[in-house]
């Protein structure tokens, strides 16, 4: 429980600020160095994985040292805060120098984000761009923010609707808000431009962006949501031997027939459900890619039962929710599934158990572009689909030229477990299906 | 055949002293001369404070975790101020209030969060059993205390306090029934602060008040404000003498709010509308409480600044006196549960670690962990 503070009172150590809390991360100092504390006096605001807190110092003192900067994440039990022993407040002045700098508090909204296994093929930098495109559209929009952050708003009295989002998935993070204090009138106005620029622009700035003596213009601690993705991937790449096929379907025909779906729904219907749908049964063609490994045990578990995980892009970062039993679902059925778990990820009101247990995932990697990719395999599953965006193509059959649309497919699995020819087979299996909607769905 | 009824009632909601500062003086007579009345907004005051700063405590790593009362501190107080002294207060975790009227000093509430069960050894002729944490276990005791009342022939009730989660556990149907069933003299005052740490109430209970669950017992329940003063001292006063008299217990819903967080560990900023915690800010005890003292001339801005005062000094006492006692030694732990302890028990307490979590035995003592962590 609690932490041993020195009994000479030369420093605060970082208690437990929950229950089994062991790091925190400091969003921002309430004291300076030098500064006298009054007992109970707030010392810094931090953010553990359950909560944003304040901190008050246990004793009144002065001062003397801050150790850690804003946005950094500090270990429990480690000194927190030094202070001037036996009422030496004389050295003030000269440790004033070391007051850290404002610096941004970086992706400090995403502390504590509980996120399942990830896997995906997104680059940071992809993310990154769509994000900056989604928040400059979001005009009107309540904004999104942690509380933390939304405290933060309050406080300095700065309204968090008007303020430009820099954050994943168009979050409002506590550096925007502090920019937003700053300068507000400028900020406003880049506002309202970002709002007028049409949707697909391509924006390019003129200017480079100010730099250190490295070159480096941003250091974004690599830690939160993003940590816990690259654990995740890590571990799959290291374990799993990945390799990738890749392929396209014609998907004209299956096209005309979502088309008669969505006309009898009256709703739109994407691609990805009759993809899933295609999956599902070329799985149960080919066992072998609906698996998972126990490399513990170096045991293959072969699934008689379908659980695909479905890869959601959302503010918190990519999730993967897995529909059970999605091979006793129709295309609609699948589509409302993943629309409710999608929409239970990113209200974060999904529970745990729909993160886990799937036996093979489909990810939609073309849904901003792109149309093959190398997707990384949600470790123990042994194979992931990633689906391309579908474009309209000159395609040739009997010697003769056609126009169609065609979905591009990249599949990739653990080596060790499924080889090339039967990856091979089963995309082609997909494709098949893919390409004979009747046979897929039946007339 | 004509459909008959079978069974009709209804539950009342009895409110004395609301949030708009309407006093109802003829529902209030007699329940609390003014010079008590005084001495229960001073006390309040004093339990508020306390509460601000063991959460300060709990923040600078001086107190393990800390569920604040704040917003809820009629309802237990009440409940205390009508009793007889030596009734059995059964508490859950937020009576602050309640205990402490009751006589429990302030430092042995502090020590128990501070993990040191020394703050549950409350003494004997004050009646209070220790803070309940798990959710619901308190009401089944409530109940036999009452029973064994009964049984000897004394005049002696039991009053528990559990919160709206609680009524979902099997343990508060077990009690219920057996309190009905045995005509036992408890009375069950359930403080709905409408939110279980994050769960709202109308996901648990689908009835439009918890009161009626005490319908199903065939027992007498009463709905009441739980932020009034009044209105809880008149339920319980009734609910008592019912008790006491004709050996029934009641249910009591009080409707309250919990001003902070669910304890220490949690952020209710995450689940709970600000818009919410306003409204519920304006229904503050305290608030109607000093407005009421006001307007009958009892009270005004330099005693309130006295009050305070004393309430810091109070605190700070007590806060000194829990730190002050010399921490408990790590083999304490195993000193409360058995008589005599089996020789694997005592091989831990000598060794000081269990050898159930898969440490090996070969392993020198001097591995395990310093301090005694709770």
């Amino acid at each position: 429980m609690s932490v041993k503070q020195p009994s000479d009172k030369s420093h605060f150590i970082l208690p437990d600020l929950g229950e089994g809390v062991h790091e925190a991360e400091l969003i921002r100092w309430r004291v300076k160095p030098g500064e006298a504390v009054q007992e109970h006096q707030i010392l810094a605001e931090m953010e553990t994985d359950k909560a944003l807190v304040e901190v008050p110092s246990p004793w009144a003192g002065t001062i003397r040292e801050l150790h850690g900067k804003e946005g950094e994440i500090l270990n429990v039990g480690k000194p927190l805060v030094s202070y001037e022993v036996g009422g030496g407040a004389a050295s003030a002045a000269t440790s004033a120098a070391a007051k850290p700098k404002a610096h941004a508090a970086g992706e400090s909204e995403d502390a504590g984000t509980v996120v399942g296994t990830m896997s995906g093929t997104l680059t940071v930098s992809e993310r990154f761009a769509r994000r900056s495109e989604e928040s400059n559209t979001a005009t009107a929009r309540k904004a999104l923010a942690t509380p933390a952050v939304r405290r933060i708003a309050k406080e300095l009295g700065v309204d968090i609707n008007r303020v430009a989002a820099s954050g994943r998935g168009g979050r409002v993070t506590a550096s925007d808000v502090q920019a937003a204090a700053s300068a507000p009138a400028t900020s406003a106005r880049g506002h309202e431009n970002g709002a007028a620029l049409a949707p697909r622009s391509v924006v390019i700035p003129a200017e480079r962006p100010p730099v250190d003596a490295d070159g480096v213009s941003e250091r974004i601690p690599f830690r939160g949501v993003r940590r816990k993705i690259a654990q995740a991937l890590d571990l799959s790449v290291k374990t799993a031997v990945h390799f990738t096929v890749v392929e396209e379907a014609d998907v004209t025909a299956l096209l005309a027939k979502r088309n008669e779906y969505a006309k009898v729904l009256g709703r739109k219907l994407s691609l990805l459900p009759f993809a899933m749908f295609a999956v599902c049964r070329a799985l149960r063609k080919h066992p072998e890619l609906n698996a998972v490994v126990d490399d513990a045990a170096e045991t293959i578990l072969r699934k008689g039962v379908v659980n695909l995980g479905c890869a959601v892009d959302t503010e918190h970062g990519l999730m993967v929710p897995v529909v059970r039993d999605a091979d006793r679902l129709a295309p609609v059925e699948l589509a409302d599934r993943v629309k409710a778990l999608a929409e239970g990820c990113r209200s974060r009101t999904i529970a745990r158990e729909e993160l886990a247990g799937g036996t093979f995932t489909v990810s939609n990697v073309g849904s901003h572009g792109g149309m093959f990719a190398t997707p990384i395999i949600n470790y123990p599953e042994v194979a992931i689909l990633g689906l391309g965006r579908s474009r309209e193509r000159v395609l040739v059959k009997d010697g003769r030229f056609y126009a169609g649309t065609v979905l591009p497919m990249s599949l990739s699995c653990d080596h060790r477990v499924v080889d090339g020819a039967a990856g091979a087979a089963f995309l082609a299996t997909v494709q098949s299906l893919l390409e004979a909607p009747e046979t897929l769905l039946g007339s | 055949m004509p459909i008959k009824t079978a069974f009709k009632t209804e539950i009342e909601h009895v409110s004395i002293l609301d949030e708009h500062g309407q006093f109802d003086a003829k529902l209030a007579e007699g329940l609390i001369p003014d010079d008590d009345l005084l001495a229960l907004y001073r006390h309040m005051t004093v339990c508020r404070h306390l509460d601000e700063v063991a959460f300060k405590l709990q923040r600078s790593g001086r107190m393990g975790t800390y569920p604040q009362n704040m917003g809820q501190e009629a309802t237990s107080l009440a409940a205390a101020y009508v009793l007889e002294k030596t009734d059995w207060l059964v508490p859950c975790y937020r009576e602050n209030a309640g205990l402490f009227w009751r006589g429990v000093p302030m430092e042995y509430v502090l020590l128990h969060w501070m993990g040191d069960e020394r703050g549950n050894a409350i003494p004997r002729e004050l009646f209070c059993t220790p803070l309940a944490i798990p959710i619901g276990t308190q009401m089944l005791h409530a109940a036999g205390l009452a029973w064994a009342a009964k049984y000897r022939g004394e005049k002696q009730i039991a009053c528990t306090f559990f919160g709206d989660g609680a009524t979902s556990e099997g343990d508060f149907h077990e009690a219920m029934n057996f309190a009905a069933n045995l005509d036992l003299p408890v009375v069950f005052l359930c403080q709905n602060n409408f939110w279980a740490i994050s769960v709202p109430g109308k996901i648990q209970c689908s009835a439009p008040t918890l009161a009626q669950r005490g319908l199903a017992y065939g027992m007498h329940c009463v709905q009441c404000d739980g932020n009034d003063l009044f209105a809880v001292a008149k339920v319980v006063k009734e609910a008592a003498a019912r008790a006491r008299e004709q050996s029934r217990p009641t249910f009591i819903e009080a409707v309250t709010y919990r001003l902070g967080d669910h304890t220490t560990a949690d952020d209710a900023r995450r689940y709970r509308d600000q818009a919410e915690v306003d409204l519920w800010k304006a229904r503050d005890p305290l608030i109607r409480l000093r407005g009421l003292l006001k307007e009958k001339k009892l009270w005004n801005d330099s005693k309130e600044a006295e009050l305070l005062e004393f309430a810091e000094r109070e605190v700070a006492g007590a806060v000194q006196r829990a730190e002050g006692i010399e921490a408990p030694a790590t083999t304490e732990v195993f000193d409360h549960t058995f008589a005599t302890l089996d020789p694997q028990i005592l091989k831990q307490r000598e060794t000081r670690r269990t050898s159930s979590l898969g440490q090996q035995s070969g392993r020198s003592a001097s591995h395990a962990p310093a301090g005694g962590s709770h």
